[in-house]
């Protein structure tokens, strides 16, 4: 068991651990985003969805390439999610025959997730190995621990499939893996004499494969166009505040719950939501704003973009700090009547002080200063939220979805 | 009329007339004497500013002592860079520093409860560098860094969370910077400890009502030394900016934070007593903030 080849592949898995964790040295922080980025799935798929294609989307291309030469080298000698199930199948030799019995899913699905991505909505992207990997990981940083555990389920699932019946997910289940297969027999059929001849390797096995590929694409994207139509649930825009930088449409579709963002945020304000942005928005991310008397920031600090950075989905667009200061995640909203300026005649306007985007108007009531939110520049960010010394808050952002880039400049920048 | 009663008469009179020009006497005192210092340096220079004001108030030796612990509190509550004017200048507490190492201390400290991220603020502000190959310790103080106290003489506050190394110190210097506020008009120096004590601390002032808050708090909090940095002030859009700038180019020395803060006031054209806290504080014997009182020593550097 302990082979060379064993050996790298678990120290890549504890690498990768280590990375979804946030336990490395804080700037490497952002290199979270590479093992998810690594799945054509997530990376291809998203990019195509959203139209956004950055320099990331190279990540992609090794898993694109080596299986047209090498098989499924990735699977068997790399990923780690495939190392866990194969280490975790030794303990269960029984049902091997099984394996063989059960059609090959995952190649189903990555079609499935090709397609419908191509259509604009992507289906199915949490079922990517890497992300769900990366998701168990993340989920033990995210702050609403029981929640997060949701995103941490896929990785289990897939240990007890292992237990069902051996490496029952690397051969049959895993939508990487029918990737990976779909491109090892193209690369078959360019050197068809290395490789021992196939039932289905003549011109009529060509017809019938061209054929599933185009049905699996074709099914996918029909239930894309059909998830884009009969969207479910009716989740109210401002109910939910979505981290900057938030795909304008299929937010929901094109995240993949791997918990980067979570764990990316210094601040801990990003949490899995449960249901407010919709039953199919279930465990994606949402900002929670905070009013503790903690001595961390509980805002979405102006200069900060950590999030937008390690989405390997493109759901959340990487944005640098002028774009991230001239999008509006949410409007601040003011409660006349717990204000303790406008209830009480207070001087106070700490939402005036903490505002970093001079969104808040003063005006004289009571003889004192009283705040009103400027729509125009206010951000969304919650530091008058998170710093209102009012009981209850008088200060409250609602999100924006989807997040206006706001005209006015923004005076944070002013200084540069 | 007996003697005897005439001398009682003589003596009793007079007594009473001796006693009723006591007022009028000491207060003539008062006009003559002035109930605080301030010094005000000019200049461009800002370590040797500072080394001029310090020697008008009887050099460093006055302050601090070898073996002291010192602890200094400048403002740097904000992400924003030193010629905004939103932070104390960083050469003025480095040069702070310096003096406190040459003077022996044997620890600087600077906890600071910072507005923004601590660590982008340290970085923004420039303190951070200006402190780097020097002892002082600066730091944002967690929940066990802070003590609960209480203010016996506070109206309205009757304890505050203070950082330890604060209550602990034997030579504590308030170094704000002069600015404008949102909530209560200008921040100097008695204002600048709202940086200093907890966020559950500070909000209750909020709560309660802020000028009476920061004079109570001013009754139990005693710097030895206040040094307001006016070097570039911020007109408006305080205490956060960016906003307008002046450029007096002045730093404000006094062991009498009223005093000190009452001046600062006049470079924004402020009557010192239209800020509450200012005349509250005077109020209840923190100190004067009555200009006509207060003996101005101006040095060019």
């Amino acid at each position: 068991m302990f082979t060379r080849r064993n050996l790298i592949r678990l120290l890549l898995l504890v690498a990768c651990a280590l990375l979804a964790l946030g336990y490395v040295p804080e700037a490497w922080r952002p290199q979270s985003v590479l093992l998810p980025s690594l799945s054509p799935l997530l990376n291809l798929g998203g990019a195509a969805a959203r139209h956004a294609a950055g320099a990331g989307v190279l990540l992609a291309l090794p898993l694109l390439i080596l299986p047209l030469f090498k098989g499924r080298a990735f699977c068997w000698r790399l990923c780690p999610m495939g190392f866990a199930a194969e280490s975790v199948s030794r303990l269960n030799r029984r049902n091997a025959g099984l394996v063989r019995k059960v059609p090959f899913i995952g190649k189903g699905l990555a079609l499935v997730m090709l397609g419908s991505a191509a259509a604009g909505y992507p289906v199915l992207l949490w079922t990517d190995p890497l992300c769900l990997f990366n998701g168990f990981f993340a989920a033990w940083r995210a702050p609403l621990a029981w929640a997060s555990g949701a995103t941490a389920l896929g990785f289990v699932l897939i240990l007890l499939t292992s237990l069902l019946a051996p490496n029952l997910w690397c051969h049959r289940l895993c939508p990487l893996g029918g990737l990976e297969e779909w491109l090892t027999q193209l690369g078959n059929r360019f050197r068809p004499a290395r490789t021992p001849a196939r039932p289905d390797a003549g011109i009529a096995g060509n017809v019938k494969v061209g054929r599933r590929v185009f049905l699996g694409f074709a099914a996918g994207g029909a239930a894309g166009l059909a998830y884009g139509k009969l969207k479910p649930g009716s989740a109210r825009a401002a109910a939910f505040i979505r981290p900057p930088g938030a795909a304008d449409q299929a937010f929901n579709a094109l995240c993949s719950r791997c918990g980067n963002c979570m764990t990316a945020c210094p601040y801990d304000l990003i949490v899995p939501d449960l249901g407010a942005s919709g039953i199919d928005g279930l465990f994606t991310p949402v900002l929670k704003f905070r009013n503790q008397n903690s001595a961390q920031e509980q805002f979405c600090f102006q200069d900060c973009t950590a999030c937008t950075h390690v989405c390997p989905s493109h759901a959340l667009r990487p944005l640098k700090v002028a774009e991230k200061q001239q999008t509006a995640i949410g409007l601040a909203r003011i409660d006349k009547k717990a204000c303790i300026a406008w209830e009480k005649g207070e001087y106070c306007v700490v939402c005036q002080e903490f505002c970093p985007y001079q969104a808040i108007i003063e005006s004289d009531h009571k003889k004192v200063k009283c705040p009103t939110v400027d729509e125009d520049k206010c951000r969304g960010c919650g530091a008058c939220e998170s710093q209102c010394p009012a009981q209850p808050i008088a200060i409250v952002v609602a999100g924006r979805n989807p997040q206006p880039r706001l005209a006015h400049p923004s005076p944070a920048l002013l200084k540069e | 009329m007996s003697s005897v009663q005439r001398r009682s008469f003589l003596k009793t009179t007079a007594s009473v007339a001796a006693v009723s020009a006591l007022p009028a006497a000491r207060l003539d005192a008062q006009e003559a004497a002035p109930a605080a210092t301030v010094v005000v340096v000019h200049g461009k220079d800002i370590p040797k500013m500072l080394a001029a004001g310090i020697a008008k108030l009887g050099g460093w030796e006055a302050f601090i002592k070898p073996g002291n612990k010192v602890v200094l509190k400048p403002n740097v509550a904000w992400n924003s860079q030193p010629e905004q004017g939103g932070n104390t200048h960083p050469d003025l507490i480095k040069a702070c520093v310096l003096a406190a190492e040459a003077q022996g201390a044997a620890a600087i400290n600077i906890p600071e409860n910072t507005c923004h991220p601590e660590k982008a603020t340290f970085k923004a502000s420039g303190v951070e560098e200006a402190l780097k190959g020097t002892k002082a310790r600066l730091y944002r103080p967690a929940k066990e860094d802070y003590q609960k106290v209480e203010i016996p003489r506070g109206k309205i506050v009757k304890s505050a969370d203070v950082p330890k190394d604060v209550l602990a110190c034997d030579c504590l210097i308030n170094m704000p910077v002069a600015k404008s506020h949102s909530a209560t008009t200008l921040t100097l120096s008695m204002k600048n400890w709202m940086g200093s004590v907890s966020n559950e601390t500070r909000r209750s002032w909020h709560r309660d009502g802020l000028h009476q808050c920061i004079a109570d708090f001013s009754t139990f909090i005693k710097p030895k030394l206040i040094i307001i940095d006016a070097t570039r002030i911020m007109l408006t859009k305080g205490p956060q900016g960016p906003g307008d700038m002046a450029v007096p180019n002045e730093l404000i020395l006094s062991t009498d934070p009223v005093a000190a803060d009452a001046y600062a006031a006049t470079l924004f054209k402020k009557e010192p007593f239209d800020i509450g806290y200012i005349k509250i504080a005077q109020e209840m014997g923190v100190g004067c903030g009555d200009l006509k009182r207060i003996k101005i020593e101006r040095v060019e550097v």
